[in-house]
């Protein structure tokens, strides 16, 4: 296409005043009476301005496509440039994820109730709540109880969640003899400042945990770019290769696009809780938990940690809930501290 | 630990959709996954390369005919999938039926008319209200009739709309019945308009047929830039402003008397940015091709009155009510106490035709009410005062008065609408507004930049766009680059559907 073309085109026609339906109800012509195919038009349409439409609307998205599959996004100071989500890539993505649920091992649990022998086996005063598709019940029968008394180093990462639940799991700790060192809640953290910043990496080397709950997504419940999310998560996951954790998804307060499933599938298999399918009350926001809310969330987290976790923990239900609450706080906020 | 299942190659990524054994499939299946509407990035990618073969049957009008009709019928196929059949019914009869007023007269003409209209009625009764009908008569009756379920195909309250208005110019011996069922059918099917409206009338776009616009760059920059602006109105503002509305109107009692006030005025401004938005969309898509549909906003919220709102809002739906409901009913004509009566059962009708539940027959009734009262008050005090101030304080009470009934129109039910109410009343305080600001400073702005762009003069306006349109042709492809990735900067999450697609 010759560039002398669009100089001509530049030049304002001359009828471009004249509306067509102003003056077509004058004409009013017999609609269907004269079929010559060709147009009557004073100035005639120019084809080549038509391609040069169809290529400048269609070069810029498949401009954006390409970037868009390029594995990493660029930053532009500071500011990441976001790429398309390819709304069919997820879908293709999702089926690899989904795995078959691993078979629960009753050999397992049953040995693990003939070794129940320390004190918090005999324990079964308090029956756990725990969860059947939606309602809490209380167990009908006695539940097999983990027998490790090991004591941990407890530390506990994660979004603005992290803030409520630091309470309930002080209380468990307390119970069982644990030692929860540090809380961080960092306000409006996505996977990315958890996977990609090495803010995780440093608070391990200088507390030196022994056991580490995640708990986060909240802020991304709506998130589709799920491609991203599993690199962030893998990172993620490969920070926590030799230490025990437990990383609990996010207290869902409406369908999410996939990233419960994203998580599930780059944590160790068996160290994912699902939160999705609780009922927990919410406080005034509608989206986090209430005081109530969190310590269902935390009981269920507790019967799951004993029970079917693959780092599993003894987690006895503590007596005395509400206890103060002396931990080391860190507070960091997403919109300040990306953290990468 | 299970392996990284993306592909980190840039150049195996690029070609990733090639190895699909399913490309064609889903390329030309309908999917309810993702249904194709304007924002949609392949569609546009789509309708780009569709513009590049329309550019060598340009000159050929049937076949330019042929190629706009069968792009319609799979852009409406992919957007609504089976009901393309029923669409497809739809027309044939009502084409038939025009034929058949035109040729008879007296009372089998005006029985055939009836018959036409009820015929055509029916679908949009059924699909749409079938179910309001039957949760209304077991509430009252204690029936227990259950629920059908039914999917409303999309774009049908629009197009059955458009047929009506065909059959009764028809009738009224306004526009001749199309002798062709081509015209007829690229007249109905006419993708731009096809799903959201505006509702285009047979007689401004039957004579179009034959007499396009002619395509020179002045029309070329003028349509580019209307679509850009209405997908930035659309998928930037809209969309960002609804995601905040939706949080406030999901439990508005939760929220605080000033956080339920920025939702209403954010309502207000996304119902206005994501329907003026997709208008603008449809209106440059089309002029693309060489047709122009009417203008269907025209700046509502800088109206004076509730007469002058109804003017320039939604102006193809506002006007369809005034010459098909209005106007048949009797208008002006059967004295001064029908006359309100005719307007209140309009704006009933209305409201209703907004969605079928009572909360939309309320809205309808309350600006029923407003148009009303406004009709008397010109009665009462003809002599309009033009100064400066005074119009101010009317856009204020006009915008306002709209603002609120919008609070119907987007809470999930009476009673969330009353608490939405009940804390802006009760329960605003100053200091709320501070910390609204500090909390959702983005949506501050943002509600700010869309009231400007709301309530800015309209002829500066149009200046502004001539002067954008100064920028030489070529350059276009960046501006349109940068477009898009604005939207792609701030769409992150999911995007909203047209407020008024299954309307």
């Amino acid at each position: 296409m010759r560039f002398e073309y669009f100089c001509e085109t530049l030049t304002p026609p001359q009828n471009t005043s004249n509306n067509p339906i102003d003056d077509s109800r004058e004409r009013c012509i017999e609609i269907g009476s004269e079929h010559s195919d060709s147009l009557k038009q004073s100035n005639p349409s120019s084809p080549w301005l038509i391609v040069w439409a169809g290529i400048s609307i269609t070069l810029p998205i498949l401009l954006l496509y390409i970037y868009s599959c390029k594995p990493e996004a660029f930053s532009f100071a500071g500011v990441e440039l976001k790429q398309i989500l390819g709304n069919q890539d997820i879908d293709a993505m999702l089926a690899t994820l989904d795995e078959p649920e691993t078979p629960i091992n009753t050999t397992q649990t049953a040995s693990i109730s003939d070794t129940a022998n320390s004190s918090i086996a005999q324990d079964s005063t308090l029956p756990f709540l725990y969860h059947t598709g939606g309602v809490f019940t209380f167990p009908a029968y006695e539940l097999p109880v983990f027998a490790d008394t090991t004591k941990h180093r407890i530390i506990l990462i994660g979004d603005s969640e992290s803030g409520g639940l630091r309470y309930p799991l002080n209380d468990y700790c307390l119970a069982n003899g644990h030692k929860l060192v540090l809380s961080v809640e960092w306000y409006s953290a996505t996977v990315f400042n958890f996977g990609r910043s090495d803010t995780i990496d440093k608070i391990i080397a200088r507390f030196k945990p022994t056991y580490i709950f995640l708990v986060f997504g909240l802020n991304e419940l709506y998130a589709r770019d799920l491609k991203a999310r599993k690199i962030a998560a893998n990172l993620l996951a490969k920070k926590l290769r030799n230490i025990p954790y437990a990383w609990i998804g996010p207290a869902n307060w409406d369908e999410d696009y996939g990233i419960n499933r994203v998580f599930k599938s780059s944590a160790d298999s068996g160290s994912f809780f699902l939160t999705r399918n609780l009922t927990l009350t919410r406080a005034g926001d509608g989206r986090h938990p209430d005081i109530q809310g969190y310590r269902i969330w935390m009981d269920s987290v507790a019967n799951w940690l004993q029970t079917s976790a693959k780092y599993k923990m003894a987690m006895k239900p503590p007596r005395k809930r509400g206890r103060p609450f002396r931990s080391s706080i860190i507070t960091l906020n997403a919109a300040k501290y990306r953290g990468y | 630990m299970q392996q990284n299942t993306v592909d980190t190659n840039w150049i195996n990524n690029l070609f990733a959709p090639l190895h699909d054994p399913q490309l064609l499939n889903r390329i030309f299946s309908y999917s309810t996954k993702e249904p194709w509407f304007f924002t949609e990035f392949s569609f546009l990618a789509v309708f780009g390369i569709f513009l590049v073969f329309y550019a060598a049957i340009i000159q050929r009008n049937t076949w330019r005919k042929a190629y706009i009709i069968a792009f319609s019928l799979f852009f409406y196929y992919k957007s609504s999938g089976p009901f393309l059949g029923l669409f497809a019914l739809m027309i044939l009869s009502d084409y038939l039926f025009a034929l058949l007023i035109q040729k008879k007269s007296g009372t089998t003409r005006k029985l055939l008319l009836w018959l036409s209209l009820s015929y055509s009625l029916s679908f949009l009764l059924y699909f749409k209200y079938a179910n309001f009908f039957i949760h209304n008569c077991n509430a009252f009756f204690g029936t227990q009739f259950t629920d059908h379920n039914l999917f409303l195909p999309i774009g049908i309250s629009f197009y059955t709309f458009q047929s009506i208005s065909y059959l009764m110019d028809v009738y009224r011996n306004e526009i001749p019945a199309s002798k062709n069922v081509s015209d007829y059918a690229f007249y109905m099917t006419f993708f731009p308009h096809l799903v959201a409206g505006p509702i285009v009338r047979a007689k401004d776009f039957l004579p179009q047929i034959l007499d396009p616009q002619p395509i020179n760059a002045a029309l070329y920059k003028e349509s580019l830039l209307r679509i850009m602006s209405g997908l930035l109105k659309k998928l930037f503002i809209a969309d960002y402003i609804g995601k905040y509305v939706d949080i406030v109107h999901e439990l508005p009692q939760n929220f605080s008397g000033a956080e339920n006030l920025m939702a209403m005025y954010g309502y207000s401004f996304q119902i206005y940015f994501d329907f003026s938005g997709y208008s603008d969309i449809a209106i440059g898509i089309a002029l693309m091709l060489g047709y122009r549909l009417k203008e269907n906003f025209e700046n509502p919220y800088t109206s004076t009155n509730v007469t002058a709102f109804w003017r320039k809002w939604h102006i193809s739906l506002s006007s369809w009510l005034k010459d098909y409901i209005y106007i048949p009913l009797g208008g002006n004509r059967k004295g001064e106490f029908n006359t309100y009566l005719f307007l209140l059962i309009t704006m009933l009708v209305g409201g209703f035709w907004h969605g079928a539940d009572w909360r939309f027959v309320f809205w309808g009734l309350a600006h029923g009410l407003a148009l009303a009262f406004h009709k008397a008050w010109r009665q009462l005090f003809p002599k309009e005062n033009n100064s400066h101030w005074a119009r101010i304080a009317s856009m204020a009470i006009t915008f306002h008065f709209v603002a609120f009934c919008w609070i119907f129109f987007r809470a999930t039910s009476f009673g969330s609408a009353f608490a939405s109410i009940e804390q802006i009343v009760f329960h605003t305080k100053w200091q709320d507004f501070t910390g609204f600001w500090v909390s959702r400073r983005e949506m501050g702005i943002l509600l700010f930049i869309a009231s400007i762009i709301a309530f800015f003069p309209p002829k500066i306006k149009e200046q502004l766009f001539q002067e954008i349109q100064i920028l030489p042709t070529f350059t276009w492809i960046l501006w349109i680059t940068i477009a898009l990735q604005i939207i792609i900067q701030f769409k992150d999450d999911v995007v909203q559907p047209f407020i008024y697609f299954q309307f």
